[in-house]
């Protein structure tokens, strides 16, 4: 069992349980067989069948109590689980708050729901198992064991040998499996994904000129896919093929060597039918042990996975008052550092300005020069590896500060579209907003005609599975929550670049009209939006290396300059 | 019965297979059965103390036989067992890809669901072990089931009759009250899941906003609080099947019971000997526990309906008959006409009266917003989507009935190029199979990647996935135009082919696009304007309409709308 189970919550009385409940279970199936064994040899010495009743009840009795104890520990089992699983729940959600969006997009949004819907289910079913599983095969075959030595010790000493073969056996075979399925990894994932790969990639085989022929490749791939797979089993099946082998053998040895002893009339009929009742139950935990191997340790890496990402390092959240921003407002960054010591992105490098009352700042650069990361840190999504944020005459270490991310509205390039009512999608900031204010927020955004030609309305329920919206129309409802609540701080990355240029030119001048005595942080390659900005940062591979109004920056002749004549330049 | 569609031709193309593995699995379950009887009848008859070892010799060997046989018999089933499934699996595949293929440029639309084809190929994976868990155990309970009775009928027909009212109960009415039950709780606990699923995914991808709202605490209770009652729902189901094996247990000890009493009576009238008793008890015992998965079995049925009834909803497509697809000689210069085309996929009008012409070698950028129609022009074009009204023609010919030449004739390159899960290598010569290696070199020269991939570890024979990460989308992009060039088609569509580039990366691409094709006629839906001005003609669309048409110089000249559009796009220049 793994050391980390032993680190949740009320684990040791969990384990109390579990073994008082198992002894219980073993000697019912103890009583079980005895009492069976012992009315057919009664019957078998003569007896009449009313006479053997009192036992053949017994068996019954036993039979029925060890099933109720085997439901019983899958009861508390579950509870077990149920509780573990909700405080880990609970510590990983709010761990993937705090790690953020950033985190989020570098491990990916579906592995991360993977990780935690299904993760969690496995962790359930993971903690579920083991423990019942560990405790049987702890206590079952001791106990059966012993009341067999001290029926015969000859088959107790069959049965005692049988498991350390069996389990070397095993550990063999299971090594042998693994050395051979890791030599054919590669070509066994190439295979087996070869299918779906083909069907995404369908639409381009088809301009290809090359799906109908396509057809030929499945088949030969999934015929060497079967194959090879036939191959891996061959050997992973021998692992239980040696369990059963050596549960059989050893039961069939059992029985030859009552039989003698019985000849020899050195036995009795009722041990010998006894040790032979109990000797598959003698196994029957042994065996279960491995049944669920590929569930139990699914659900064992999904634990692990989980508990490795509560032990990361996140920001935790100031609890600093924040004044509202307004025109006498300053915010000051002081040698800000941003490293990102995992991966080979560039964070930023002493990066310094200050900003008073409501401005409109552009942030630009080349693509890779820290640009989503300084609105990253402006939103407090990530912490400065070093460096100062003076906000007003506060000093601070990150702007993870709920007073302040409540003042943020944030446009993305791809703002979510929730799975709701456009209604609740533009009060999502504030739900409390009222019709008027919603309304008053369509308009502005300039969604009314939008919203006229939905089918329901604002009751028209939108996003993933609902009614398909454009991109323009998504940053539309983005720009309407903005709206709404009136927030003084605004956040834009690179929200208009994937739009056509109709959209985008339609979008600037309601987008403009919500900049208007806001303080404003715009990250973009369109130049366009430059002449509208008050003053503008410009990044080059982490540094702030220029910052500046357009004009003031085309005369400057430096990086600003040489950025718009590259992407001016035209194709030649 | 609608689901035989998909689950139950293939058992009858695989026969013999198939019979054999249930053989296999029942003589598993008898050579086991046979064990304990064996022993039980051993040491029964080692209990009376014969004379002479010699009296137990068969039943010595037999024991050991039996032993080592059912061990081997599990093996070659499971063998057997997943051999006849790989190749079903093999068969359903390529089924699947027959009926999707025809379809294969309008699914995606077709169901909205972003990735379809995907969850079509996890759901034949789902079916095997419907055929694993399921259909096999139950089939071989089933063989079991009948060999018991007959079996019993040897010794006494009334215990043949009674065993199959006793019997009956674990094979017949448990599960199917199992199946009733869960079928309900499964379809509840389902529904549960899925909603989650969406609170979840809705919490991941929106994190941000979530933050930003300061409310995400709610959330989370929220969240747990769903959480919280599924698992009750769990606890319920969890409790029922408690009781369901319960039940199980009772009915297993009082035929094991039974048939004690009734070894004992057929011993008192001298019908058997009293070395039965102990061989009928436990075989019996080690009988009926195979019967005790199938409940289990019968009632996750529920679970694969789904991915059933997925696979059910694909419908073939209407073959689009390719009449008349001789006299295209693909290296003969190409005319492309639209006169009076209309389109809809809704009630709505995309298109309306649309009309184009392009001559062999022209150059022309199609611009409109999102939702005008632009991509299904190209879609008209090459052929994949019929119009409403009006007609799209190749060189005088319709150009839906040339599907099987259309690859000779055009080439595509999207927003995202699919590149597929092979060597680099082979990613760039599909655009011609034929091609020989200095040709891929070549082309791969033209969109200058050739020096990089050649520093990749294996070089062209480096795996695309592997290059996941060092390729960047802009040099992802290249591969695909590497390949459009091998493909050396005279005609080229492009659409949105610079979406989700920067700037830089965009002017480059698009730079080394008219470079390597200038020989060939170029239609380019585009949503920036940069490079606009190296086109010979630039269309318009609006409300399924063209609205505007002329060159770069023309449309500065006379349009206002566009002056305002380019100053945008292109503000210092």
């Amino acid at each position: 069992m793994d050391k980390v189970l032993f680190s949740y919550n009320g684990v040791k009385l969990h384990l109390v349980k579990l073994s008082i409940l198992t002894v219980f279970q073993s000697v019912m199936i103890i009583i079980q067989a005895y009492s069976l064994a012992e009315a057919i040899s009664s019957l078998f010495g003569g007896d009449l069948f009313r006479q053997v009743v009192n036992s053949l009840l017994l068996f019954i009795i036993a039979l029925i109590v060890r099933q109720l104890i085997t439901g019983w520990k899958k009861t508390i089992a579950f509870q077990f689980a149920k509780k573990t699983s909700e405080n880990l729940l609970d510590e990983l959600m709010q761990k993937l708050f705090q790690l953020g969006p950033r985190f989020v997009r570098g491990e990916g949004s579906g592995q991360t729901i993977t990780l935690v819907m299904e993760g969690m289910r496995r962790f359930r079913r993971y903690l579920e198992l083991i423990f019942i599983k560990t405790m049987n095969m702890a206590l079952i075959p001791v106990t059966i064991l012993l009341v067999i030595f001290y029926l015969n010790i000859r088959s107790a000493v069959i049965l005692g040998l049988a498991v350390p073969i069996l389990i070397a056996f095993m550990i063999l075979l299971g090594y042998a499996a693994k050395s051979k399925a890791d030599q054919q990894y590669e070509s066994y994932h190439l295979l087996s994904n070869h299918f779906v790969d083909s069907l995404r990639g369908l639409e381009t085989l088809k301009y290809l000129g090359l799906s109908k022929q396509h057809i030929d490749q499945i088949s030969l791939v999934s015929e060497r896919y079967r194959r090879s797979t036939m191959a891996t089993l061959k050997l992973a099946f021998l692992s239980s093929f040696a369990m059963d082998f050596f549960t059989m053998l050893s039961i069939a040895t059992v029985a030859v060597f009552l039989g003698m002893g019985l000849i020899n009339g050195t036995m009795e009929l009722f041990p010998a039918l006894t040790i032979l009742i109990l000797a598959p139950e003698y196994f029957l935990p042994i065996r279960e042990l491995g049944a669920d191997y590929h569930a139990t340790l699914d659900g064992k890496n999904a634990g692990k996975k989980m508990e490795e990402i509560i032990a990361k390092e996140s920001i935790v959240q100031l609890q600093v008052r924040v004044p509202i921003w307004d025109s006498t407002s300053r915010l000051a960054i002081k040698d800000l550092n941003v490293m990102f010591p995992e991966s080979n992105q560039e964070g930023l490098q002493n990066i310094n300005f200050s900003i008073a009352g409501v401005k409109k700042i552009g942030i630009i650069g080349a693509s890779g020069a820290g640009k989503s990361t300084l609105i990253d840190v402006l939103g407090g999504f990530i912490p400065p590896t070093s460096g100062e944020i003076q906000l007003g005459d506060q000093k601070i270490t990150s702007l993870s500060v709920l007073d302040w991310q409540r003042q943020v509205s944030y446009i993305p390039q791809h703002p979510y579209i929730f799975n709701d009512t456009l209604f609740n999608n533009i009060r999502f900031y504030h739900p409390n907003a009222n019709m008027e204010e919603v309304f008053e927020a369509v308009k502005s955004a300039g969604l009314l005609e939008v919203m006229q030609d939905l089918p329901k309305g604002l009751d028209t329920i939108i996003g993933d599975g609902g009614q398909a919206l454009s991109g323009g129309q998504e940053q539309r409802i983005a720009l309407a929550r903005a709206f709404i609540g009136n927030r003084p701080i605004i956040l834009l990355d690179e929200p208009t670049a994937h739009l056509d240029i109709e959209t985008e030119d339609e979008l600037k001048e309601t987008m403009l009209r919500l900049f208007d005595k806001k303080l404003v942080f715009f990250a973009t390659h369109r130049l366009h939006w430059m002449l509208n900005m008050d003053q503008i940062l410009v990044l080059n591979h982490g540094h702030l290396v220029e910052r500046g109004t357009h004009i003031q920056l085309m005369e400057q002749k430096g990086t600003y300059r040489q950025l718009v004549q590259q992407q001016m330049g035209g194709i030649s | 019965m609608n689901k035989k569609k998909w689950l139950f031709p293939y058992l009858q193309q695989n026969r013999g297979l198939f019979t054999l593995s249930i053989l296999l699995g029942a003589l598993t379950i008898l050579f086991g059965a046979s064990l304990m009887f064996t022993s039980g009848y051993l040491i029964s008859k080692a209990a009376t103390q014969p004379e002479s070892i010699l009296m137990v010799y068969v039943p010595i060997v037999g024991v050991r036989t039996f032993g080592i046989g059912r061990a081997a018999l599990s093996y070659v089933e499971r063998l057997i067992g997943h051999s006849l499934i790989l190749k079903i699996l093999s068969e359903m595949r390529i089924r699947l890809y027959k009926i999707v293929e025809p379809q294969a440029l309008f699914i995606r639309s077709r169901f909205r669901t972003g990735d379809i084809l995907g969850v079509l190929a996890n759901d034949i994976d789902h079916l095997q072990d419907f055929y694993l868990k399921t259909l096999f155990p139950a089939i071989v309970s089933l063989v079991i089931y009948v060999l018991i009775i007959v079996w019993a009928g040897f010794f006494s027909v009334s215990f043949a009759i009674s065993l199959v009212l006793f019997i009956g109960l674990l094979v017949f009415v448990g599960p199917i009250v199992s199946l009733l039950y869960m079928k309900t709780k499964n379809e509840q606990i389902k529904t549960g899941r899925n909603q989650l699923y969406q609170q979840f995914t809705e919490t991941i991808f929106g994190i941000s906003d979530w933050i930003f709202s300061g409310h995400y605490v709610d959330m989370i209770h929220r969240y747990e609080r769903q959480e919280q009652k599924l698992l009750d729902l769990e606890k319920k189901k969890n409790n029922f099947l408690n009781w369901r094996d319960l039940s199980n247990q009772i009915i297993l000890g009082a035929i094991v019971l039974f048939s004690i009493y009734t070894a004992n009576d057929l011993k008192m009238s001298g019908e058997v000997p009293g070395t039965f008793i102990a061989a009928f008890g436990l075989v019996m015992l080690s009988l009926l526990e195979s019967f005790l998965p199938l409940a289990g079995a019968i009632s996750d049925t529920t679970i694969y309906q789904d991915s059933v009834n997925r696979l059910e909803s694909i419908q073939t497509a209407e073959p689009i008959q390719d009449e008349l697809d001789e006299g295209l000689p693909s290296r003969s210069p190409i005319s492309i006409e639209l006169k009076g085309v209309t389109f809809s996929y809704t009630e709505k009008r995309l298109l309306d009266s649309v009309n184009i012409q392009v001559t062999q070698g022209q150059k022309i950028a199609i611009i409109g917003r999102s939702g005008s129609g632009k991509s299904t022009v190209l879609k008209l074009i090459y052929g994949a989507l019929v119009p409403a009204g009006g007609e799209v023609t190749i060189n005088g010919q319709k150009a839906h009935y040339l599907e099987s030449i259309m690859p000779k004739v055009m080439a595509v390159l999207n927003q995202k190029a699919y590149l597929f899960n092979t060597s680099v290598i082979n990613n760039i010569r599909l655009g011609n199979p034929n091609a020989t290696d200095e040709e891929v070199y070549q082309a791969a020269r033209m969109v200058q990647l050739d020096e990089m991939i050649r520093k990749l570890p294996n070089g062209y024979e480096t795996n695309m996935q592997e290059t996941g990460q060092r390729f960047s989308g802009g040099e992802r992009q290249r591969i695909a135009l590497a390949r459009v060039l091998l493909q050396n088609t005279p005609v080229v569509l492009l659409d949105e082919p610079t979406v989700g580039l920067d700037p830089i990366t965009e002017a480059t691409l698009l730079a080394m696009m008219f470079d390597t094709l200038k020989d060939k006629t170029i239609i380019w839906v585009t949503h920036h304007l940069i490079g606009v001005d190296k086109m010979d003609r630039i269309l318009f669309l609006d409300n399924g309409k063209i609205v505007m048409e002329g060159t770069h110089q023309q449309l500065l000249k006379n349009e206002a709308r566009y002056r305002q559009l380019y100053a945008l796009d292109r503000p210092f220049s």
